[in-house]
């Protein structure tokens, strides 16, 4: 995920060119929760032996009032090898979000999901201005020419999200006291109640918890592509 | 259909400086080393099973392909896919595909695709390249080989897809129906000929082979109808997520057989198969490929009253194969076993009957973004009955070694 800051305020700025392990101050970023008790919070995904597993979304979302939203900015979903690239993106409501076509042939992006319907006619290249992302939600992109290119974005009003890194953790920095509930989601999690799991977390003054999400299943394997060749529809 | 038509429509689309200007446009060269002790090919008057034989072996052009799309309105995609292989055919360049395809946005998770012109049914899960070419072998299987060279969907075909996936789901699927001419005589190539492995697509416009009923006719031409009866297939797609595809598909040219074409010497063949196949993809480097397909075709049925003659050839037939493939970065290493079986059920005369196996093994590498080079080795053991009219022995051990380069612009 890159993610472009369009009008950096001061204490903020760009954070995280690689998803990774990185997580949005955007307490900061909007000046919330200053001169409180801000904790950062460390959260793990485990599997089932173990060991962190990366790439997971996940987002803290307070119980108290929504918190003010973070200057707008703008992510990339790029299009490479007729895959998208990220193939998960995480942003905050209101986000404007880039479909840049890196490939030598066209695509045609569309969604018809709920939280965002939109669509782009066929193109290369940087063609289309950002399309933003109003409606908090899962939104499901696909390409019209290539039906195996799917990809997801997943919108939330919080500004506490990122990915796991690749030991599993992911770092939540400056959230206030409070009660969180902590959602973890990805397109491969298979477990019971499908791909979103979900911890309640207490944040007392001064406290710096650890929740760990435990994955009862492996990830569903990665999708499959078998190289960046021409395949056509036959 | 006039050949100076296709050069009119070929010239029309390819050299329209603001079309091409926004257009997809490739050219593969393929170029041979050939060592074979095939018997004598279907391109040399014979009835061997591969495309080149032990006196046509040695520096070859395998194929020299063009493509060509264009989106109008952003839903029209018109495509054309051309070939030459310098070997003969009366069109020296032609076309194998030529077709506008009508693909609308998703309606939620429905989608409506329209195609019109000529192309190839759903049936193959290995000819996934541009130009209905195989993407883990030299020669496709000979399921895909007798559909490059006696089938073509010359009508229109009807798609409507369920994006699941789009909604969350695994699965997608999707359900075909088409109508169709000029296949009358789909069918012959088989009866005659028996099962083969090759890559040698039948053009549009192209003739190989002779017609009337020698024993080495084997025409390979797509004919106008004589019936004037549309056949049809219809069938269905399962795909979850990127790991597996399933197909089915029912086919029926419904073709009198009992037409005579005073053009070809020959009457029509009505022909019916079903077709089943999977493509499964464990994993990013492994790719599993099954097809089978089993049918009937019959030419001259007595039933019919307009009747010319009374010849009444009767044939059953049905293939399956197996391909496993590996592929880590520029290398590419695929197996096939194939089985293929024909059996005539009834006749006035001669009986031909045809059973045999075949290995494939194929090594790919990319040289580059747009070179690259395969190795193919292939071994065919058939039987043939009606080799014994050409003076050559029922049984036949083939063998194939081919060394590709293709360039891709």
């Amino acid at each position: 995920m890159r993610i472009v800051a369009m009008a950096p305020i001061a204490g903020c700025g760009r954070i995280g060119a690689r998803a990774a392990g990185t997580a949005m101050l955007c307490a900061l970023l909007a000046g919330w929760g200053a001169g409180a008790a801000a904790a950062d919070v460390t959260v793990t995904v485990l599997d089932n032996a173990g060991h962190g597993v990366a790439g997971i979304v996940i987002i803290a979302e307070s119980d108290a009032a929504v918190p003010e939203k973070h200057a707008v900015h703008t992510a990339i979903m790029d299009q490479q090898h007729m895959q998208f690239v990220p193939r998960v993106l995480v942003v905050q409501t209101g986000t404007g979000v880039e479909f840049p076509n890196s490939d030598q042939i066209q695509h045609q992006v569309y969604s018809f999901s709920a939280a965002k319907t939109f669509k782009l006619s066929l193109y290369a290249g940087h063609k289309y201005p950002p399309v933003v992302f109003d409606h908090p939600g899962l939104v499901t992109l696909g390409c019209n020419i290539h039906d195996g290119m799917i990809g997801y974005i997943y919108v939330t009003d919080s500004p506490f999200f990122g990915h796991s890194d690749g030991s599993g953790q992911l770092q939540l920095h400056g959230l206030p006291p409070g009660n969180y509930t902590l959602t973890a989601w990805h397109p491969d999690l298979e477990e019971a109640g499908g791909s979103t799991l979900q911890l309640h977390l207490a944040l007392a003054d001064n406290g710096r918890p650890a929740p760990v999400f435990h994955l009862s299943r492996p990830l569903r394997s990665e999708t499959a592509h078998d190289g960046d060749k021409r395949w056509t529809d036959y | 259909m006039d050949r100076l038509l296709i050069g009119l429509l070929l010239q029309a689309v390819l050299l329209t400086p603001s079309l091409a200007a926004a257009s997809d446009f490739y050219a593969v060269i393929d170029l041979r080393a050939v060592a074979s002790d095939g018997e004598r090919s279907f391109l040399n008057g014979g009835l061997g099973e591969l495309r080149f034989d032990d006196q046509h072996d040695g520096a070859r052009v395998g194929s020299i392909s063009l493509g060509y799309h264009h989106a109008f309105f952003d839903i029209v995609h018109f495509n054309a896919n051309a070939v030459a292989y310098a070997d003969g055919d009366r069109s020296p360049l032609d076309l194998t595909e030529f077709y506008a395809e009508i693909r609308p946005f998703p309606w939620h998770s429905l989608r409506s695709r329209l195609k019109l012109g000529a192309f190839y049914a759903p049936i193959s899960l290995e000819n996934r390249l541009p130009g209905w070419r195989s993407a883990y072998s030299l020669s496709p299987s000979a399921i895909n080989t007798w559909i490059g060279e006696e089938l073509r969907t010359i009508g229109a075909e009807y798609d409507l897809d369920w994006l699941g996936r789009q909604r969350g789901h695994d699965w997608e699927l999707g359900l075909t129906a088409a109508g169709y001419g000029f296949n009358d005589f789909s069918g012959e190539v088989l009866s005659v000929s028996g099962w083969s492995i090759n890559d040698r697509q039948t053009t549009l416009f192209g003739r190989i082979g002779e017609s009337g009923n020698g024993p080495v006719a084997g025409l390979r031409e797509f004919h106008r109808d004589d019936d004037q009866r549309l056949g049809y297939y219809a069938g269905g797609t399962a795909k979850y997520l990127d790991t597996l595809e399933l197909r089915a598909l029912h086919y029926d040219n419904r073709a009198n057989p009992n037409t005579y074409s005073y053009a070809l010497l020959d009457f029509a063949w009505r022909t019916k198969f079903n077709s089943a196949g999977l493509r499964w993809t464990p994993t990013a480097h492994w790719t599993v490929i099954a097809q089978w397909l089993a049918g009937t075709t019959i030419e001259g049925d007595s039933g019919f009253n307009t009747a010319v003659r009374t010849d009444y050839y009767a044939f059953e037939y049905h293939a399956a194969f197996a391909l496993v493939s590996w592929q880590r970065g520029a290398d590419r290493l695929s197996a096939r076993y194939d089985q293929f079986e024909m059996h005539q059920t009834q006749s006035d005369d001669t009986f031909n009957n045809n059973r045999g196996h075949a290995w494939t093994l194929a090594y790919e590498r990319e040289l580059g973004k747009s070179w690259s080079v395969i190795l193919e080795a292939l071994q065919i053991d058939s039987s043939l009955a009606m080799r014994t009219s050409i003076g050559e022995p029922v049984a036949a051990a083939e063998r194939e070694l081919q060394l590709a380069v293709r360039l891709q612009l």
